[in-house]
């Protein structure tokens, strides 16, 4: 070991390397804040004006001879009379057969009446006689002019020069249309692949909102969110992802109310990827994340459009990945991760009181076994004489020290849960049933493990379900191990250094510029955002950290019918 | 781009949570030896005193916008002077913290680890402070503001979870030893307001400098009910005249709580709060101690001394033998340095740098 090293590590000071984005309040209004943008300084091949030369390309190109979905179907081409040769490009399965049949290869193919004549024959626009001269003003014949408007009766057809940017479209599902004698192709729209329908949220289960998911399609997603925003100033921009893949994402944010540095700053983030692959949000999020000592997640994932169209319109941005049946939203601060999309739909008072419970059910997931351990460790004198009779009595027969015993049910406990979720659907019930009964039963019989802490682990196991986020009931059940840890050495010296530790960490942590606990500390006036609900006339705010264009979302008198003679002016 | 500025709120709660960690650990029982039972009475007054003071320090920072202490000393003497004030007050807040804490460890030991050596329990604190220091001030505020209002519900159960062993008559004599030892010696009591420190340091770190007389008056006011509080549990509920022999008086209060059969023994709950109050008053000093030793050498980044200062309070924290030792030093040194520190340096370096000021000013004219 290098002492010296270490020692000059620690102390010498190196400016900090990673960058910081903060997003201060009453920045909003700045609309010349500078929007990067990468230009990628990719290989462009344009297009030959020979045919055989851009068929061999292509056919290099795509590994025609070992790619069995790649189609490259050449034909013969009619246009006024005359016939050029023609191939089209496309993936097999991502393409509409029927619109390529009937609105693609029949129009050029076949012959019809109206493109019999001579394809030399200019067009005359406008004919005048002066002095016996005939001034003739005439249009000369333009063969992919003439395709484009006369011969291909689709709706998205583009002139394209660049062998990327048409590769990049047919690997969308579009089909190439490559003309002898012209350097440039044609980008036809196609698509027409299968996709899952709409259907029910799996894992964000409501009572009185709407039941509809996000899919893996990305135009079916910006469409609901388009649906439910119902208004124009929704801006979806595209961003494609991966020097492989070309993963397209939409970044989707209300342009009246989002803060524009927090767009910049976003967008600047998702250009600056140099990555193969993007498959995933999950991947995209951890992607576009600053770093933090406790990876408590720092976007909010839901498959729920109206949750997503909520977040919208409070001024925040919508991520969404193709392929990926979730949306990102961010930023997303502590008390987001406590909430469902079903509070705002009941009565404020029935919604506080579920909040509680997840606060409880918070609480109890992070400290229940650290505290227990730390009690039968080192404070007895916690419990109720007669409570604490018993449970020495339930531990007479265990031969194992309490943190033992402890790990033993928790790591089982963590075991059946991933066994539950990776077993085909029809075994998982079947698990849990094995796995908490019978192995719980047999055991505390067995005097394994007592019969307090099976409750204690239960009581635990619930309340992480209890906790809304996934990500975030994940980073509860990590850290529950450490509290386990901190409160066998040193009882509640352990769990309250600890738990000041973690504080700490969640208050230095920011998700994109905004503070993690935001709403809760610091004690600045979070006006719109708390995270026990007002009552649905006093939500008259959007959260002041997010600085949105816009900070009000409902005059004070909301309910006008209530108060029809009442003026904003004669309030207090 | 960093947000290091910190509300009103929150600059109070600050203050208020150095007041607080000291009558955690022995400022009551401090209070009670000297003034008896008049020291409800004493504590209202030197909390007018105390008042008075802060108000005094807000007039005269008022004339230096947004500088704390160690700049406007480097405009009274210049750079040295500026070094030597910064060594005063880096060493008052070493000083005091480390005793504090080694004093709160004391009590833990007894309470809860009696066969364990004190450096095992000092060190997780020590640790909590390496992380903490590498952490923004910003964040440490947050956490301090998070924690605030447990310590205050803690306090505030404490003082009615204990309304019904309190015997009343303890109050009298309400002049305790007589007028003078209340009234005249007695406002030497006013070293519990040590919190008074923090307000030459927060003025660079105030989002609304405006707010500081807000600051100065509303802390002291809180801080004052945080002692009645406490020091009414102590001697409403302990016989003090054959002195409060408690390591920690206030966790000898808690455990005459109770309710019912169930809870009968509350005293480690109340000990998880106040130790992550001893960490948060714990973080406040070393921050402070690391800006003030910053602004003395210019040093561009506070991650070198984010280690040596928690090293720096443990080795202090070790320096006592044992618990008399660290009494002594308490009651017969430092009550004495803060008084000079805080009430007399800090005040005279604000009065002359305002002497200086206007002299430039009509010169000026």
């Amino acid at each position: 070991m290098d002492f010296k090293k270490i020692i000059t590590d620690i102390f010498t000071y190196t400016p900090k390397q990673e960058y910081d984005f903060t997003l201060l309040r009453g920045t909003t209004g700045n609309e010349s804040a500078e929007t990067t943008e990468l230009v990628k300084q990719n290989e462009t091949k344009t297009i030959y004006p020979s045919l055989n030369v851009n068929l061999e390309y292509v056919k290099s190109k795509y590994n025609s001879m070992i790619n069995s979905d790649i189609v490259i179907r050449e034909f013969t081409l009619n246009a006024r009379g005359k016939q050029y040769s023609a191939f089209l490009l496309y993936i097999d399965g991502m393409i509409d057969t029927d619109i390529m049949n009937k609105f693609i290869l029949e129009p050029l193919m076949l012959r019809n009446k109206s493109n019999l004549y001579d394809s030399d024959q200019n067009r005359v626009i406008s004919e005048a006689v002066t002095n016996n001269i005939t001034v003739r003003k005439v249009k000369k014949f333009n063969l992919a002019d003439y395709i484009m408007t006369c011969l291909m009766p689709q709706n998205t057809v583009k002139q394209i020069s660049e062998f990327s940017t048409i590769f990049n479209d047919v690997n969308s599902g579009n089909c190439a249309l490559f003309i002898d004698t012209l350097n440039i192709g044609f980008d036809i729209e196609v698509k027409g692949f299968e996709k899952r329908s709409i259907d029910k949220p799996e894992n964000e289960i409501v009572i009185k909102g709407a039941h509809e998911a996000f899919v893996e399609n990305i135009r079916t997603n910006t469409s609901m969110l388009r649906r439910s925003v119902h208004n124009e100033n929704l801006i979806i921009e595209s961003i494609q992802i991966g020097n492989i893949t070309k993963t397209s994402c939409a970044l989707c944010y209300i342009k009246t109310l989002a803060n524009s540095d927090l767009v910049g700053e976003l967008r600047y983030r998702l250009n600056n990827l140099e990555i193969d692959s993007m498959l995933s949000s999950g991947q995209l999020e951890q992607m576009i994340v600053d770093n933090n000592l406790m990876s408590v997640p720092q976007t909010l994932s839901t498959e729920r459009p109206d949750k997503a169209t909520s977040y919208l319109l409070d001024g925040r941005i919508v991520l969404l990945v193709n392929g990926a049946p979730y949306a990102l939203v961010v930023p997303a601060v502590y008390t987001d991760f406590l909430s469902t999309p079903d509070d705002k739909n009941m009565r404020t008072s029935f919604s506080n009181f579920i909040k509680w419970i997840r606060i409880l059910a918070t609480f109890l997931s992070l400290l229940l076994p650290g505290l227990y351990v730390a009690i039968a460790s080192f404070h007895q004198e916690l419990l109720p004489t007669d409570l604490l009779y018993s449970i020495l009595a339930s531990r007479a027969t265990v031969p194992f020290p309490v943190i033992f015993e402890i790990l033993i049910l928790e790591i089982s406990f963590e075991l059946i849960r991933e066994a539950g979720i990776r077993v085909p659907s029809p075994i998982g019930p079947t698990i849990g049933i094995v796995g908490a009964l019978i192995i719980g039963q047999s055991a505390v019989s067995a005097g394994i493990v007592s019969p307090i802490l099976i409750i204690i682990v239960a009581m635990t196991g619930i309340a992480s379900f209890a906790v809304p986020d996934y990500a975030f009931s994940f980073h509860l059940r990590i850290y529950r191990f450490l509290f386990i840890f901190l409160g066998y050495c040193c009882g509640f010296l352990g769990i309250g250094l600890g738990l000041l530790a973690y504080l700490a960490v969640l208050c230095d942590t920011k998700s994109f510029g905004v503070s993690y606990t935001s709403g809760i500390s610091p004690l600045q006036k979070t006006v719109g955002h708390t995270y026990f609900l007002q009552p649905v006339w006093l939500r008259e705010f959007r959260a002041s950290y997010l600085d949105a264009k816009k900070d009000k979302k409902q005059e004070k008198i909301s309910m006008k019918w209530k108060y029809p003679f009442l003026k904003e002016d004669d309030l207090p | 781009m960093t947000d290091t500025k910190i509300t009103s709120k929150e600059a109070i709660m600050l203050i208020v949570t150095i007041f607080v960690s000291h009558t955690i650990v022995t400022l009551s029982k401090n209070l009670l030896s000297n003034t008896k039972s008049a020291t409800l009475i004493n504590l209202i007054y030197v909390g007018i005193i105390a008042l008075l003071f802060a108000y005094i320090i807000f007039r005269l920072l008022r004339n230096f916008a947004s500088l704390d202490i160690i700049d406007i000393s480097q405009y009274l003497g210049g750079p040295i002077f500026k070094n030597i004030v910064g060594g005063i007050f880096i060493a008052y807040f070493i000083g005091t913290s480390s005793n504090l804490l080694r004093e709160f460890c004391e009590g833990l030991r007894v309470a809860f680890f009696p066969m364990t050596n004190i450096l095992f329990i000092l060190i997780p604190f020590i640790l909590v402070l390496f992380l903490t220091n590498s952490l923004s001030f910003s964040s440490n505020i947050k956490t301090v503001s998070l924690v605030f209002p447990f310590v205050l519900i803690s306090i505030v159960f404490l003082f009615f979870g204990n309304f019904q062993n309190f015997s009343f008559e303890r109050m009298f004599p309400l002049l305790g030893k007589g007028f003078s030892d209340t009234f005249i010696t007695g406002i030497g009591n006013i070293f519990a307001f040590s919190g008074i420190s923090c307000l030459y340091f927060i003025p660079p770190y105030l989002k609304e400098p405006q707010q500081m007389k807000k600051i100065c008056l509303t802390s002291v006011i809180i801080g004052l009910f945080y002692f009645l509080f406490c020091t009414a549990t102590v001697l409403l509920l302990f016989s003090f005249f054959v002195d409060v022999d408690e390591v920690l008086p206030l966790y000898s209060a808690a455990s005459y709580i109770e309710f019912g059969v169930f809870f009968q023994r509350l005293e480690p709950l109340f000990m998880l709060i106040w130790i992550l109050e001893i960490g948060c008053y714990m973080i406040i000093i070393n921050r402070f101690s690391i800006h003030i030793f910053q602004k003395m050498t210019n040093l561009k980044s506070q991650k070198p001394l984010a280690m040596i200062f928690p090293l720096f309070v443990l080795g202090i924290a070790l320096l006592p033998q044992n618990y008399s030792i660290i009494r002594f030093l308490e009651t017969n040194i430092y009550s004495y340095f803060i008084i000079a520190v805080v009430f007399v340096l800090g005040i005279t370096i604000l009065f002359l740098a305002n002497l200086k000021k206007r002299k430039e000013r009509k010169n000026s004219l």
